[in-house]
């Protein structure tokens, strides 16, 4: 019963922890592109180019390694309470 | 308000302090005199500080205790500095299963038997490390748990604390990337959307920017000066 109990809340503790890191990620990104753009083009008012440009690097940083390193957050907790329960049960 | 403010401080700075001071491991030098099992009823002062029966066995009112009788070195300062003067401690030996707190121990009778196997008398002692969590108080008697028993040359040894170093480590980054995804979240999601409000409700009148500027005012005491 703990068992499961420790799995059901460890995986909504992880969804939102990832939830939550994913959309800081992505809002960083789309923060730097924005301050891409207004360094390259320092008095254009073309809002359309801009958001093309934005779209265009948040796909690219979708389609890209990063976001996947996010998926990290599932698997180091789990990997510390395979150890953890290792370390004090076997030595 | 500025004093109100420390207090609260200080207050969660002990709350805080105390409850990682009990979950957290630390080692003591011990040498295990004998090993004991009683029987336990707990009231409902006391049960907080006791785990659960044995992982795969029925919970009941009233059950066996494992206790580990030592004779321990006293120490300075949380541990970190060792005193040549000794004295007892009683240690419990329960399995924390998949629960609180995550020791994820389910050796207590294989522990038991390795305390008992280290048995020594003062003539030839025989010192070990005794990794542990939690406090003895005496006016409840409770106990800490002992979570692992190492046999070493003499008392005076040094045990690095790693898992408490790292784990600080873990909560100083954790806290500031909090920090960092809250402001991040303020400044590209609520004061966006707070400026917009204000723009598409202007017309309507003072009282409208009066109480959004009230709004404004709460975030800002979020915002660290």
């Amino acid at each position: 019963m703990g068992f499961v109990r420790l799995i059901v809340f460890g995986l909504i503790g992880m969804t939102a922890a990832y939830f939550m890191i994913s959309i800081y990620s992505r809002s960083v990104r789309r923060e730097k592109l924005e301050n891409r753009w207004a360094e390259k083009n320092p008095d254009s008012e073309d809002m359309t180019a801009r958001a093309i440009y934005v779209q265009e690097g948040l796909a690219e940083y979708e389609a890209g390694f990063r976001p996947k390193l996010i998926l990290l957050v599932y698997i180091v907790p789990t990997v510390m309470v395979v150890m953890i329960h290792i370390l004090t049960t076997y030595y | 308000m500025q004093k109100i403010k420390t207090w609260f401080y200080v207050f969660l700075f002990v709350v805080v302090g105390s409850f990682l001071h009990y979950v957290l491991p630390q080692h003591d030098i011990v040498r295990v005199t004998s090993t004991d099992v009683i029987r336990t009823d707990f009231t409902s002062l006391n049960r907080l500080f006791y785990a659960q029966a044995d992982s795969g066995t029925a919970e009941l009112q009233t059950r066996d205790l494992r206790l580990i009788n030592t004779e321990k070195r006293k120490t300075f300062l949380l541990g970190f500095i060792q005193r040549e003067s000794t004295k007892v401690m009683v240690y419990r030996n329960e399995d924390t299963g998949w629960i609180w707190p995550p020791y994820f121990k389910f050796d207590s009778s294989d522990l038991q038997a390795q305390a008992a196997a280290n048995i020594s008398t003062t003539d030839s002692p025989q010192w070990v490390v005794m990794t542990h969590y939690g406090w003895r108080i005496k006016y409840l008697s409770i106990y800490p748990n002992a979570i692992g028993v190492r046999p070493v040359d003499g008392p005076d040894v040094t045990v690095i604390p790693w898992f408490n170093i790292f784990f600080f480590i873990f909560l100083l980054v954790g806290w500031a990337f909090l920090r960092a995804m809250w402001r991040q979240f303020r400044q590209r999601t609520i004061d966006p959307t707070l400026e917009d409000m204000s723009e598409s409700i202007g017309e309507l009148g003072d009282s409208v920017s009066e109480k959004r500027g009230r709004i404004r005012r709460w975030l800002d005491t979020w915002r660290s000066k």
